[in-house]
């Protein structure tokens, strides 16, 4: 047992022993007061014929997340988060976590209705995340909470402004770079008092870095910034049915390190970047209709508390990250819907081929539509028919390259660039996404969905070999309800493309016997024959089931992984194919 | 695993009952005023609050479901339900479009960071939590068709 854990250990032993109360009561309060989570995710990898053998030591892992909330009073709070990865972190998730039982997190608060301070590990968001995001995804095996301090002061209901500093949680360590912040929201809806039913917000927020320069490529760079800035601004508009939202982010100088795909050699190694994002949404709504618009420009905004972190190829899961960039494009439910994703391009990343690919950033928009059908209308039908139609178009940003030296560019290290500002000729991601839901009586209901999807498979996944996949995607299901709590979903989907593995066939039934316990299959096949044999005529099955009781929930799996590029959540990472059993507990009590 | 991490688990169970009081946590209204899971509190004597995302199809199905038996509820045990949404900046733009479409009477809030989510001790959406007198009496993960039934049941005990 590690030491910091024995000290937790010890001064909570302390408090109960040094308790006034009788130890009957300090029980009771103890219970009371007390909130505890649980979760468990093991897995046991096997070798499969197909496949061939697991490869990787330690067939059987597990991640243990125990996490443990006190009330003290009416004003302060406690809490700590045991971790263990034993013996080692689940497949394609980070080594950084490597440790068999850890305290990961341990905090204390102190809340009034105007002040809200925490010590310890803390998460934040200022805004949409856009500048600042430190917070945990423990499906997607990451954690950036800051360890130090925060302040939350809001003398009044319609202001608020937060401060902290802290260095970022790396692993069962900090972050080498210390990052510091703050962030002001004004609400002017009643100061202004303009229009009726009119709201309007800003926000202003500044996030520093500091990380000393750590000479770790011998690189020869003359002048490293070692605080890099960022600045965001913010305005919330809403006019009764009518609503904008507007941001604009700057990003101070820092250089670029070492994250060339697929080559080692670097380029622009004496040169800084800014980075800066101009998010931009504009929505209507009323009853039975909503559309809204969505534009976002990102150029050179990933940020890391450490540089080193910023390797593409060595932070594959976004360890240490500040800020939050994902992608702006429909989250899908369906496996096949989840092959060609989009992932967002929001760094800046000069890869070496004949010529230098600068890739700078990203810009796209897409717009989102929901239209109810009325019941008794003609598309409506007795019970009303739902339609969302989504469409986003996603770019590359087009630049020009240079070098002021006029040094040929494979071994230049002052290459710079210029990007357009509104340029979307650089197309790297397109889908089109009409979904129907429609219930049929009181017992079935439907789901129908098209999906073309166009994928810049070159650029997003550095190929550089101008592969690209333009694909339809159909699925059906349905679920029928029966009358005595128990129920049954049928999904059945196709993908169709000449491209890269092309054809898939996909399904699956779940039948639930009770609202406590139910089981399911799916399979998705690769039925014709590509150049990526890896995925041909393979059956990439799940087979399990799943049992629920209050807030308790067991799920056991057998299947296998597809290996390539897995999307969870909206964010996509390599990881390799494999097969075998998961358990997942979690429960609250 | 290390025998520690078993030994501190089987503890717990003896520390904890269901009737925890309910985490003071900030959110956000959709027009962006803040409000605290206090005052929420404060305001009803009973109240749900349901976590659902954009993304996740059973939270949906769910609150389609109590929409639909929402005026009966609230007729017989003056609940309260507030469905709190989990999207981070990656979905939390389609909320509003999308909640129009759907004919739900009860009011959404933002949870952006998560936070409330953590608080609750929760992994997996949907998640509901029944809170009277600012006491959480019952926790539920998950929903299959149908079991809005067994939520009413649930509430119509604590309700007395």
């Amino acid at each position: 047992m590690t030491k910091r854990l024995s000290i937790i250990l010890l001064l909570v032993g302390g408090f109960l022993l040094h308790s006034q109360e009788t130890n009957e009561s300090v029980f009771k309060t103890l219970k009371s007061n007390l909130t505890v989570s649980f979760e468990s995710n093991s897995q046991w990898y096997v070798n499969d014929s197909k496949f061939g053998d697991f490869e990787e030591d330690e067939h059987l892992r597990t991640t243990n997340f125990l996490r443990l909330d006190y009330t003290i009073s009416d004003r302060f709070s406690t809490g700590i988060q045991l971790e263990s990865y034993a013996p080692k972190n689940l497949l394609n998730n980070s080594e950084l976590y490597d440790e068999d039982l850890e305290l990961a997190t341990y905090y204390l608060r102190y809340k009034t209705k105007s002040l809200d301070f925490t010590l310890g590990h803390y998460y934040a968001q200022f805004g949409s995340g856009l500048i600042l995001r430190a917070w945990e995804d423990r499906a997607l095996g990451i954690n950036t909470a800051l360890f130090g301090a925060k302040m939350v002061f809001s003398p009044h209901d319609a202001f608020r402004i937060t401060t902290l500093y802290g260095k970022q949680r790396k692993g069962f360590d900090l972050s080498e770079g210390e990052i510091f912040g703050a962030n002001a929201e004004l609400d002017l809806t009643n100061a202004l008092n303009i229009m009726r039913s009119s709201n309007l917000l800003l926000g202003l927020s500044y996030v520093g870095k500091k990380e000393d320069y750590r000479n770790l490529e011998n690189l020869s760079v003359d002048a490293v910034p070692n605080i890099v800035n960022s600045f965001s601004g913010r305005l919330n508009f809403s006019h009764s049915n009518f609503y904008t939202d507007f941001e604009y982010v700057a990003k101070s100088d820092d250089i670029r390190l070492n994250n060339i795909i697929p080559n080692t050699v670097s380029f622009s190694e004496n040169q800084t970047f800014e980075g800066n994002a101009v998010s931009w949404t504009a929505g209507y709504s009323q009853k039975g209709f909503g559309v809204s618009y969505n534009f976002r420009r990102l150029e050179n905004m990933r940020l890391f508390s450490e540089r080193a972190f910023g390797n593409a190829n060595n932070n594959p899961t976004n360890q240490l990250s500040v800020n939050y960039l994902p992608a702006l494009s429909k989250q899908h439910d369906y496996t096949l819907a989840n092959i060609y994703l989009y992932q967002s391009q929001p760094g800046l990343f000069i890869e070496n081929y004949e010529s230098p690919l600068i890739k700078a950033g990203e810009i796209g928009q897409f717009v989102d539509l929901f239209y109810n059908f009325k019941k008794g209308s003609f598309f409506g039908g007795k019970y009303g028919t739902k339609l969302n139609i989504n469409m986003s178009y996603w770019a590359s940003l087009a630049n020009n390259y240079s070098d002021p030296n006029g040094i040929p560019y494979f071994v230049s290290d002052d290459l710079t660039y210029e990007t357009e500002f509104l340029n979307f000729k650089n197309k790297l991601y397109t889908d089109l996404n009409v979904e129907i839901r429609k219930k049929w009586n009181r017992r079935l209901r439907s789901i129908f969905t098209f999906i073309n999807v166009f994928y810049n498979k070159s650029y997003l996944e550095s190929k550089a070999d101008g592969s690209k996949v333009r694909a339809w995607i159909g699925v059906a299901e349905s679920t029928y309800k029966f009358s005595k709590g128990n129920s049954v979903r049928l999904e059945l989907q196709h993908l169709s493309t000449n491209d890269d593995a092309r054809n898939w066939l996909g399904g699956t039934v779940e039948y639930f016997f009770n609202s406590k316990f139910g089981i399911y299959f799916n399979d998705s096949y690769n039925y014709e024959d590509s150049k990526i044999i890896q995925d041909t005529k393979i059956h990439f099955f799940n087979v399990g089931g799943s049992y629920t009781k209050g807030a308790t929930r067991l799920a056991l799996n057998y299947g296998r992984q597809r290996g390539g590029l897995l999307c969870v959540g909206g964010i996509c990472r390599p990881v390799s194919q494999n097969t075998g059993l998961t358990l997942n507990f979690t429960s609250t009590f | 695993m290390n025998k520690y991490f078993y030994v501190i688990l089987l503890t717990i169970p003896l520390f904890t009952q269901s009737q925890n009081a309910l985490p003071d946590i900030t959110l956000k209204t959709l027009s962006g005023q803040t409000v605290t899971t206090k005052q929420m509190a404060e305001k009803h004597d009973l109240l749900i609050i349901s976590l659902w995302a954009t993304w996740c199809v059973p939270c949906k199905n769910e609150l389609d479901a109590i929409a639909e038996v929402y005026d009966d509820w609230v007729d017989d045990t003056n609940v309260t339900l507030y469905a709190v949404s989990i999207d981070d900046s990656r979905t939390s733009k389609r909320i509003k479009p999308m909640i129009n479409g759907k004919d739900w009477e009860f009011e959404i809030l933002l949870d952006e960071n998560s936070d409330l989510k953590r608080a609750f001790g929760v992994s997996t959406v949907p998640f509901t939590a029944v809170i009277k007198q600012g006491k959480i009496m019952y926790k539920h993960t998950g929903y299959t068709p149908g079991y809005e039934t067994e939520l009413y049941n649930q509430i119509l005990k604590i309700a007395d």
